[in-house]
């Protein structure tokens, strides 16, 4: 990945390359991952594995990180609150940052950190001490064994780690807002309530999935590509977290300009 | 344990006391860890002292053990110039999405777009600038720091570093350390000023707000540039921190890089928002309505 010392035009070609072959690489992971679902065959056991290890184990980190996401939205709408008396407005203010944008982009770049970083790792272990070579020697795909599991797997669970880190988010704004603004509980719950509406809610849930997937094909895809042992390790869940960010911001973009 | 196990089921006693002792064994390991990562900060702050007064001796000892020559203008380069097209990506695309989240609201409500850029600055300089470029570097430079100390943890370098009488702190965090300080600030710049201008774009073409009145800096004070200053040294001094202690942690082999490096990513990125945090809420106590 080291651009050659030689020149700059050099340098700007060798890393258009490498960024070319790595979204190429997950575009084809993709699709394979697309086509071992045509018949739905799916282990069972490595499908529950990975939702249990992904979703239950996520807990602590995605609500810690919603109940701060959520405070944070409120306090930005303190100085209004503090200076026009604008209680009504913390309420929409934070609930609609959270809901929309930063509870689905926040959750899903610790999810990437906690859940598709170690993925990385473990795949990437595995394929550096030639486990995957193993499984083809047995004739299993790892596609079909390994990841479209896990691809599923964080789909699901991203989903419904935003679902319960919204609403922890809107507590934690909440408690913000009356310990440190001072407004009532009621004011607080109405200016969600009559505010946002249920679209918010789900604008930030088909973020999460789409989260999901470009974490798991991004992290699954540096995991089996992996050169060199705990060296190339370290690089690859690197390259993982880098590439699930980009793509999560993206595809956030996209998916804001393209439905409102 | 002997809570009555006549009228509850043995199980149910069983079961419950093994939670309680799982989350009594998280919070224990939670509270080591962060004893710990305070020792390592201070030892990194010890350092940088041992580094500047070292550098006053006037024939200029460089090159001797514990100082590598030259390593942080590397650090520099690494952490600085290789983040900047990240940097400028991402933001650019939040910015993109704020500016168009915060008309869309307003075309909903009062269609009134004259305070938007302002506020979006102001809100830019005091937090979302330096925070969101402060999350992304945990992701990229907290992984980096952790991916490579963690591989030299593992392929036993580090208890090299120890044998020649190098402090490891010295040789591998202190130098990441004071690249970061600097760094962080640099692209925090960068990276506000990508942000904005992409909002700036956003408004102009979907909600045809004139760059005249977007573009406004009448609601930045110097105490939203102070914030900015304040926040971006604290997460420049977090990151590097946090990802050399995950480093330093790292066990067994390649597995055990992995998990550093994951743990340096949560950990960076769970202090940079656990700082903003608390920074935001001082300020907020501090200036109160004014800020």
């Amino acid at each position: 990945m080291t651009a050659p010392r030689d020149g700059f035009i050099a340098g700007i070609g060798a890393s258009a390359v490498a960024v070319a072959q790595e979204v190429g690489g997950i575009v084809l992971l993709t699709a394979a991952v697309a086509r071992a679902l045509v018949p739905p065959r799916i282990d069972g056991r490595e499908l529950w594995k990975s939702l249990y290890k992904m979703g239950n184990r996520s807990v602590p980190i995605v609500v810690l990180t919603a109940l701060f996401a959520g405070g944070l939205m409120t306090l930005q709408a303190g100085p209004f609150v503090k200076k026009f008396g604008a209680t009504a407005l913390a309420g929409w203010g934070a609930g609609y940052a959270v809901l929309r944008e930063l509870g689905p982009i926040l959750i899903g770049l610790m999810f990437s950190g906690r859940v598709g970083a170690n993925n990385t790792a473990e795949l990437s272990t595995m394929t550096v001490t030639e486990q995957l070579d193993g499984l083809r020697a047995l004739a299993i795909d790892p596609v079909q064994f390994l990841v479209v599991p896990r691809v599923i797997a964080m789909m699901t669970t991203l989903v419904a780690l935003t679902a319960i880190g919204d609403l922890v988010a809107l507590i934690g704004a909440a408690i913000v807002g009356r310990v440190m603004l001072g407004i009532e509980w009621s004011t607080m719950y109405h200016g969600f309530v009559d505010n946002l509406r249920p679209f918010d809610f789900l604008h930030g849930i088909y973020k999460a999935i789409a989260f999901g997937g470009a974490i798991a094909v991004s992290s699954c895809y540096f995991g089996v590509t992996v050169r060199g042992g705990a060296v190339g390790v370290g690089r690859a869940v690197n390259h993982a977290v880098v590439a699930a960010a980009i793509s999560i911001l993206l595809l956030d973009f996209f998916l804001t300009y393209l439905t409102g | 344990m002997a809570a009555e196990p006549h009228s509850i089921p043995h199980r149910v006693t069983g079961w419950v006391q093994q939670r309680i002792e799982a989350v009594g064994a998280a919070l224990l390991a939670g509270s080591a860890a962060v004893r710990e990562l305070w020792l390592v900060y201070i030892a990194t702050w010890a350092g940088v002292a041992r580094r500047a007064s070292r550098r006053r001796v006037p024939q200029g000892r460089q090159g001797r053990p514990g100082q590598a020559r030259g390593a942080i203008v590397h650090q520099l380069y690494w952490i600085g110039n290789r983040s900047i097209v990240f940097i400028a990506v991402t933001l650019g695309f939040l910015g993109m999405v704020m500016a168009y989240e915060a008309c869309l609201q307003l075309s909903r409500v009062t269609g009134d777009f004259s305070q938007v850029g302002s506020q979006l600055l102001r809100l830019d300089v005091s937090d979302f600038a330096p925070t969101l470029t402060a999350l992304m570097l945990a992701t990229r430079v907290g992984a980096g720091i952790a991916a490579e100390i963690g591989s030299m943890k593992v392929t036993e370098q580090i208890d090299a570093l120890r044998m020649s009488g190098v402090l490891p702190i010295d040789y591998l965090i202190v130098p990441r350390f004071i690249a970061s300080l600097i760094m962080t600030l640099a692209l925090t710049v960068l990276g506000g000023v990508v942000m904005y201008a992409a909002g700036g774009l956003t408004a102009k073409y979907s909600f045809g707000v004139n760059p005249h009145v977007f573009f406004d800096a009448s609601m930045v004070r110097g105490r939203h540039v102070a914030l900015l200053i304040v926040k971006a040294a604290a997460y420049g001094a977090a990151i590097p921190v946090v990802a050399g202690f995950c480093g330093l942690r790292a066990r067994g082999s390649s597995e055990g890089v992995g998990w550093a490096t994951t743990a340096a990513v949560i950990g960076g990125s769970f202090a940079v928002l656990v700082l903003d945090f608390l920074l935001s809420a001082a300020a907020l106590v501090v200036f109160g309505g004014d800020l």
